[in-house]
């Protein structure tokens, strides 16, 4: 009996000998999770940054299409017209002489116009910074100029005062992406956008009446012409906690819903 | 000589080559502390050699482990809490102990009430280290903290004493190789606290010449 509590002694010292080792692995172990989980967040937030990186030099390039484009459509054409109209002046007929002088003023006036509203859209992603429903807006009047879409836009609910440039950033990313599409492949004549805040989180919706397509189609396939595309713009809505929605069939137009926690 | 007095004069000898010049007095006093602890274990051993009682010797040395120690603690602690209430509070317990432990059996029979009761408020001062440790959201290297390896050495040495203090009536019957089997596990905590202690020395060492 004796030898046995001598035994059950020997253990417990032991026992309490050894504890303290024990303990010491736990710290270390658990001290190495913390740095691989220090790694993953400083990896996760180079990604992030990466991203918004890639999205800025988007919209910029977005941008400077849009600009191409209204360069060569408008502007350029008002003034071919402007030099051609002056060309034809005959001094000799002053009358005619004066109209088309003044046809020349009148489009001199509406190139400086165009060319106004180009330095505004110059200014798209800078727009930003403003905020985000006054960057939707130019983006809007640029889409409205080509005359092909009637464009609703409404803005419900106060946005907070503290903006995310990054998040804003992102949903006009979206936005424009969205947009493009339309263009492109919906043959719509309608845009319907509406922003929200409310409950903490940023809606975007964006609707057409156009010919809609099939989504399980396009689920997975990149979109011709380098564009985001739906996993891309998903992608891009999940790095700052949100998602994207679409809705469409074939014939019935499409309703692309992006909601994201603000701010 | 005992093995152990060799191993504390090492860690007094690297006490002093690493932390003689360093910034903050608290480690620096370390090497004050090990010179202490050096004299009273040749001194005790000396006294025990002519047939002297050298437990008064063990009191006072008391006094400065309890003291030396507890401003090591407050040190590595006041990194993440404001640990001034918490040492002092123990200190008051340990004096307590001491006057409790002096009042029952005199100034010349060891205080071994207070000397347990030491090393259960060492052993919470060093769960709470590393409880904070493991809390704080800052990575630390703890291959090269020197708190890190000197709270270690401290829990070592202090949770084995106590638990070798509480047994102390079953194990000094225990005899191993001629030897009492508790003078194998505090010569064993001894090394394993004064090789982490001298460890955490020159990682003192290379931390502060490093940011100089």
């Amino acid at each position: 009996m004796a030898n046995n509590i001598k035994e059950l002694i020997l253990i417990a010292t032991l026992i309490f000998l050894l504890a303290p080792l024990f303990i010491i692995l736990y710290v270390v172990i658990y001290n190495r999770r913390k740095m691989r989980h220090i790694e993953e967040k400083e990896q996760m937030k180079h990604a992030f940054d990466a991203e918004i990186i890639k999205t800025q030099l988007e919209v910029q390039e977005q941008t400077m299409q849009n600009i191409g484009a209204d360069l060569h459509d408008n502007i350029g054409q008002l003034l071919s017209l402007s030099s051609l109209t002056l060309n034809s002046i005959q001094l000799e007929d002053l009358e005619k002489a004066r109209q088309k002088i003044d046809a020349a003023i009148d489009l001199t006036g509406r190139s400086i116009k165009e060319m106004r509203l180009l330095g505004k859209l110059l200014q798209g992603d800078q727009l930003l910074g403003v905020g985000l429903s006054e960057a939707i807006c130019h983006e809007i009047n640029w889409v409205e100029k080509s005359g092909k879409f009637q464009v609703n836009y409404v803005n419900e609910g106060d946005l907070p005062a503290n903006n995310n440039l990054d998040k804003d950033l992102i949903i006009f990313r979206i936005l424009q992406e969205v947009i493009n599409n339309i263009i492109k492949h919906s043959m719509a004549t309608q845009i319907n956008i509406k922003l929200a805040y409310a409950d903490g989180n940023m809606q975007l919706n964006v609707e057409d009446n156009g010919v809609g397509f099939n989504l399980d189609n396009l689920q997975t396939a990149r979109p011709e012409g380098g564009g985001m595309g739906l996993l891309n713009m998903q992608k891009r809505a999940k790095i700052v906690g949100g998602d994207v929605f679409i809705k469409t069939q074939q014939g019935e137009g499409t309703s692309t819903t992006v909601i994201i926690p603000y701010p | 000589m005992p093995a152990t007095i060799y191993i504390e004069a090492a860690c007094f000898i690297v006490a002093v080559i690493c932390l003689i010049r360093d910034a903050n007095w608290v480690w620096r006093s370390m090497a004050l502390f090990l010179l202490i602890t050096c004299l009273t274990e040749i001194t005790g051993k000396l006294l025990r050699s002519g047939h002297h009682s050298n437990q008064w010797l063990y009191n006072v040395y008391l006094l400065f482990e309890a003291g030396f120690t507890s401003l090591m603690f407050n040190k590595v602690l006041s990194k993440y809490i404001n640990s001034k209430i918490l040492i002092i509070g123990g200190a008051g317990v340990f004096l307590a102990s001491y006057v409790y432990d002096l009042i029952g059996h005199g100034f010349l029979v060891f205080n071994d009430i207070t000397a347990t009761v030491m090393s259960v408020v060492f052993v919470i001062y060093s769960f709470l280290y590393f409880y904070l440790l493991i809390r704080d959201d800052q990575y630390v290297d703890l291959i090269k903290s020197p708190a890190f390896w000197w709270v270690t050495g401290a829990l070592f040495f202090y949770f084995g004493s106590t638990a070798v203090n509480l047994f102390f009536a079953f194990l000094r019957d225990v005899q191993v190789a001629g030897h009492n089997i508790t003078y194998f596990i505090f010569s064993a905590l001894s090394a394993i606290l004064y090789a982490c202690w001298s460890y955490s020395f020159i990682c003192r060492r290379w931390q502060t010449t490093s940011k100089n």
